[in-house]
């Protein structure tokens, strides 16, 4: 055991703690509702015909409120949660003995950002045509 | 630092990986952590369909028959239970870690704004608004 | 009425681990465990336990029951009608039978300087409004048994976290209006085995005996160390 004798280094945990609650916020509020509206409703017939439009849904995602809809959309129900997630399966390795060192710190969350580059990249190439 | 004189004999118990599974208090745990994962799922269906939609109106077609697929129902089920199990239990904790109000009108609150926000999802991805 | 109970026995100068032993006790209404494990301790002398107060104030007789760390003496055998096994405090070294090493723990407390930290040199007594007492109350009522640490399973995995009771002393002394040593104690908090090694699992708060919520201070904790994480990037 190390002695308390220096003080420790600070770790950068808050960065990923921050994202992971706000996150959790998204999964929580956000959620229920999304996969609702878009995957189980549509699925199951429940949403007025043809509500998935491509031209509304492009309408949405690109147009609405200047781009902004679609920009807080792919934020709140995309990049938070993945971070989120990545945050979760990052402590979890360490509940399972499996990691939760450095390596599988990158992993997670380098992955998270690479994810997350990738949606707001696909939005901004739709936002921009 | 722990005894000398009984740090030779003493008995080290040592944690297995299966900790979990010994109490239902740590199973619910894992069970929270473990809400990620097909949260996950949900959102590469996200990712798959801003990638479709970036892709036109074919593409975006053949992304809303995926999301009708019988397995993908299935698990976005599973992410829909899982998002109310991970609000539930966001939900109870966050008083605990911001004590801003009496905990019980918290959990009310938040529960309400999921609500209303799955309200307005519906009614605008439905086709209602 | 009889009753058949099993206590972990571990001998460091014959076993090389702990093995379960039965034995016969009198169970009343109000039979405590402890009153149990002493009641063993007449029958054989060699079994080795922690107690003192018996009114779950000085912190020593915790112990595993069936699995849960609780202190023996706020325990009742009428609430185990099926088995009930003692075992010694999880995620400690054993010493023998019933005695876990504390000094971890002990350690992990000294770190946060749990104790009043003010430069001001006056006779007068620190006067404390009703509300400013209010604010860390709740967290001033450990009694350091060490059963949260028991019930930590990231303690388990990694012994150099700070742990529940150390932090929520921490966080007590910094939320005291009287105090001035939150720079200090922050350090501690603010590493990789302070607030951060805390998953909220929140069992500590479960097995707590006086109620502390041990998993709100820590959490809260996370608060104040994120804050001051932002902080430190706006001073040199």
């Amino acid at each position: 055991m190390t002695p308390f004798t220096e003080p420790p280094k600070r770790s950068d945990e808050p960065i990923w703690w921050a994202l992971f609650s706000a996150g959790g916020v998204c999964f929580a509020v956000l959620m229920p509702g999304s996969i609702l509206a878009l995957a189980l409703l549509p699925a199951l017939g429940l949403t007025s015909a043809d509500s998935l439009n491509y031209a509304r849904v492009s309408a949405l995602l690109y147009q609405a409120l200047y781009g902004m809809a679609g920009l807080a959309f792919v934020g709140g129900v995309i990049c938070l949660p993945l971070f989120h997630t990545a945050h979760r399966i990052q402590h979890g390795l360490h509940d399972l003995k499996l990691g939760g060192g450095l390596l599988s710190k990158i992993c997670c969350y380098g992955l998270a950002a690479f994810a997350s580059a990738i949606a707001i990249g696909l939005l901004l190439a739709g936002q921009l045509q | 630092m722990p005894d000398p004189k009984s740090a030779s004999t003493a008995y080290k118990p040592v944690m297995s990986r299966h900790w979990w599974l010994q109490h239902r208090y740590f199973q619910l745990y894992m069970l929270r952590e473990a809400t990620v994962l097909p949260l996950l799922f949900f959102i590469i269906c996200l990712l798959y369909g801003l990638f479709s939609l970036s892709q036109g109106e074919v593409q975006w077609q053949s992304w809303l028959t995926f999301m009708a697929t019988p397995w993908v129902v299935l698990l976005n089920l599973l992410a829909f239970s899982a998002s109310l199990y991970h609000a539930k239990t966001f939900f109870e904790l966050f008083p605990r870690v911001m004590p801003l109000a009496p905990a019980a009108l918290m959990i009310v609150a938040q529960w309400l704004a999921t609500f209303i926000v799955a309200a307005g999802l519906i009614l605008l991805l439905g086709g209602w608004l | 009425m009889n009753k058949t109970i099993s206590i972990s026995r571990y001998n460091p100068e014959q076993d090389s681990q702990p093995q379960l032993q039965t034995y016969q006790v009198v169970s009343e209404h109000s039979t405590s465990v402890l009153d149990a494990l002493l009641q063993v301790q007449q029958q054989d002398p060699s079994l080795s336990l922690r107690w003192s107060c018996r009114m779950a104030i000085c912190g020593s007789c915790g112990v595993m029951i069936n699995g849960i760390p609780k202190l023996g003496c706020k325990t009742f055998v009428r609430d185990y009608p099926e088995q009930l096994v003692i075992s010694p405090l999880a995620h400690f070294a054993v010493e023998k039978d019933l005695i876990v090493d504390m000094s971890p723990f002990l350690q992990h407390l000294s770190a946060v300087k749990p104790y009043l930290i003010n430069a001001e040199k006056s006779l007068q007594p620190h006067k404390q409004t009703p509300a400013q007492l209010a604010k860390y109350q709740q967290f001033a009522n450990c009694i350091n048994c060490g059963l949260c640490y028991s019930a930590c399973p990231q303690f388990g995995l990694n012994p150099e976290f700070i742990g529940p009771a150390a932090i929520t002393l921490a966080q007590r002394y910094n939320l005291d209006s009287r105090d001035q040593g939150k720079a200090v104690r922050m350090p501690q908090l603010n590493s990789k085995n302070g607030v951060w090694a805390c998953t909220f699992v929140g069992f500590c708060s479960e097995v707590c005996p006086k109620k502390v919520d041990p998993a709100a201070a820590v959490n809260q904790g996370k608060v104040a160390s994120a804050s001051d994480f932002i902080i430190s990037m706006f001073t040199p």
